[in-house]
């Protein structure tokens, strides 16, 4: 078998061990899609629609995007960093498997684990409690499905690269909370990006974290659609391969650079 | 050498090594401000459209979220010993263990053993949201008014310093850190953000008699900002904060001994 594929399998079974960790985390979540909602709500006050968004569409949206926050692990992931200061990346790079695909199998398997343990469940029972929108077409399904796995391919190289700084500086974790923290804002994780004036809203929706949070959101609420949804897509691939090709860059030249001290 | 001294030891070499590195030291108590501050920035912007929120204006809210992220900051730094993420690493690796067997007081050297100095940030941010909300609201100040302000940041330190205390000694027996008790904390700050009437019932319910945040913002809000009060509760419960705080203390104090008497190391 495929080695990349056994990375993911092995990663996937890892992840749905944690039993007790991934029911907590999903409760809270839980909650603070709840919690979001009734924020939401109370700001519609009656309203049926505002900038384009329906009071369903954002109720479906404070649900959703807690479903996915565990999934795409955007704004919290300093796994490889660590492997730089504990020396395990030594090891790593030695393996006779790319070092990014390595990463990215093991990352993979985390987030489908996730998926199937945390998202799941979470948006199931969310819908129990409140109205939301499904996507209406098994094309629409589809469409949401493959922004969402080139969702975590955005979200994976972001982190990817971010946590490389690890290879220059002995306190990449500083770094890395500064760049997370900018990330949260745009992605239309604190609020969605359509509620935000015009122009921070297109702003946001163009970079990676929008482009990796809230595409998704938009497609399964039906928000985007034809030509706008191919775009989003497009626009999705776009930071894919531009993000690989920097970290592919960055990564060659920290190599050069890397000191393992112990280990 | 008495327990007061040993604090202040214990915390100037946790601030000397954390100035270790003084750049990356200013850009963590930076980023950690700015990263919370744009979850207020992005509901302010998002208020615009709306005007206001279950009768409550921008300024209004900045006041209590403000006046919460100067509280949960100032915990985090004071009480980061026994922030749960962390406590629960240091027990299941047998530090605890290290800690019981000197002879000190246990609280003491626990409070002592972590001291995050970024979360200064975290202080700042809430203290600039404090005079934002100030500047564009005109409240009608009192000298009770005044002087209660101080009293409920004190008490919003202790609520939320117990809470830490109470998730920390979850993890005697559970060794890993949970992230449901995150609901309580990070949570409860969040919901302490925001004019409590807005949330359906359960929430409020669980906010009122479970862990009792209610009584450390939205009603003592209801006070300072004279705002009329939809859930209809007597007005003394606007001034409970300190005496909730202290119970809250003495709790959860009660129940970390308890759980100190009950500690099976994790044998590792």
């Amino acid at each position: 078998m495929n080695a990349f594929l056994s990375i993911v399998r092995i990663s996937f079974r890892r992840q749905l061990t944690y039993r007790a960790a991934n029911l907590s985390g999903m409760a809270t979540n839980l909650f603070f899609g709840f919690f979001r909602a009734a924020v939401l709500i109370t700001l519609f006050n009656e309203r049926s629609s505002v900038s384009g968004l329906t009071i369903q569409g954002a109720i479906t949206y404070a649900g959703l995007s807690q479903a996915v926050i565990g999934y795409l692990s955007f704004f919290h992931w300093y796994e490889l960093m660590q492997t730089v200061y504990d020396g395990q990346v030594g090891s790593d790079l030695l393996k006779p498997q790319n070092f990014l695909k390595y990463w990215l199998g093991i990352d993979t398997g985390r987030a489908f684990g996730s998926l199937l343990v945390r998202s799941l469940p979470l948006f199931i029972i969310f819908a129990l409690f409140y109205d939301v929108i499904l996507p209406k077409s098994f094309l629409q399904w589809l469409f949401f499905l493959l922004s969402l796995v080139f969702a975590h391919l955005i979200s994976f190289a972001w982190r990817f690269m971010v946590n490389l700084a690890a290879f220059w500086t002995p306190n990449a974790l500083g770094i890395g909370r500064f760049v997370f923290g900018l990330s949260w804002m745009f992605s239309g994780f604190y609020m969605p990006l359509d509620l935000f004036p015009d122009w921070l809203a297109r702003f946001s929706r163009a970079t990676p974290f929008g482009a990796g949070f809230y595409v998704p959101i938009q497609i399964f609420l039906g928000m985007v659609e034809n030509q706008t949804l191919i775009l989003s897509l497009g626009l999705q691939l776009l930071w894919i391969v531009v993000l690989v090709i920097t970290d592919h860059l960055i990564l060659s030249l920290g190599i050069r650079k890397l000191a393992i001290q112990g280990g | 050498m008495h327990s007061i001294q040993i604090m202040r030891l214990l915390l100037k070499q946790q601030i000397k090594s954390q100035r270790q590195y003084p750049l990356s030291f200013i850009l963590e108590i930076f980023s950690s401000g700015l990263m919370i501050g744009f979850y207020f920035v992005s509901f302010a912007l998002v208020l615009q459209r709306f005007g206001q929120i279950g009768g409550w204006t921008i300024g209004e809210v900045a006041f209590i979220w403000g006046i919460t992220e100067l509280s949960f900051g100032s915990m985090d730094m004071l009480f980061s010993g026994f922030d749960y993420d962390t406590f629960g690493p240091m027990v299941r690796k047998g530090q605890f263990d290290q800690i019981l067997l000197r002879p000190v007081n246990v609280t003491i050297q626990v409070l002592g053993s972590r001291f995050v100095l970024r979360r200064l940030g975290r202080m700042m941010e809430g203290l600039i949201i404090i005079i934002y909300g100030i500047s564009i609201l005109n409240i009608d100040w009192t000298v009770g008014k005044l002087l209660y302000i101080p009293i409920l940041i004190i008490s919003q330190v202790l609520f939320f310093g117990s809470l830490f205390i109470i998730g920390a000694t979850t993890t005697f027996w559970t060794m890993e850190r949970l992230e449901i008790l995150n609901i309580f904390t990070y949570g409860g700050s969040e919901i302490m953000s925001y004019p409590m009437h807005i949330f359906p019932r359960p929430i409020r319910l669980i906010f009122t008699y479970l862990v009792p945040a209610i009584f450390m913002s939205y009603f003592p809000a209801v006070y300072i900002l004279d705002k009329p009060d939809p859930l209809n509760a007597p007005g003394l419960v606007s001034f409970l904060a300190p005496l909730v705080a202290s119970l809250m203390l003495w709790l959860a104090l009660r129940f970390w001994h308890f759980g100190i008497r009950n500690y099976q190391s994790s044998g590792s």
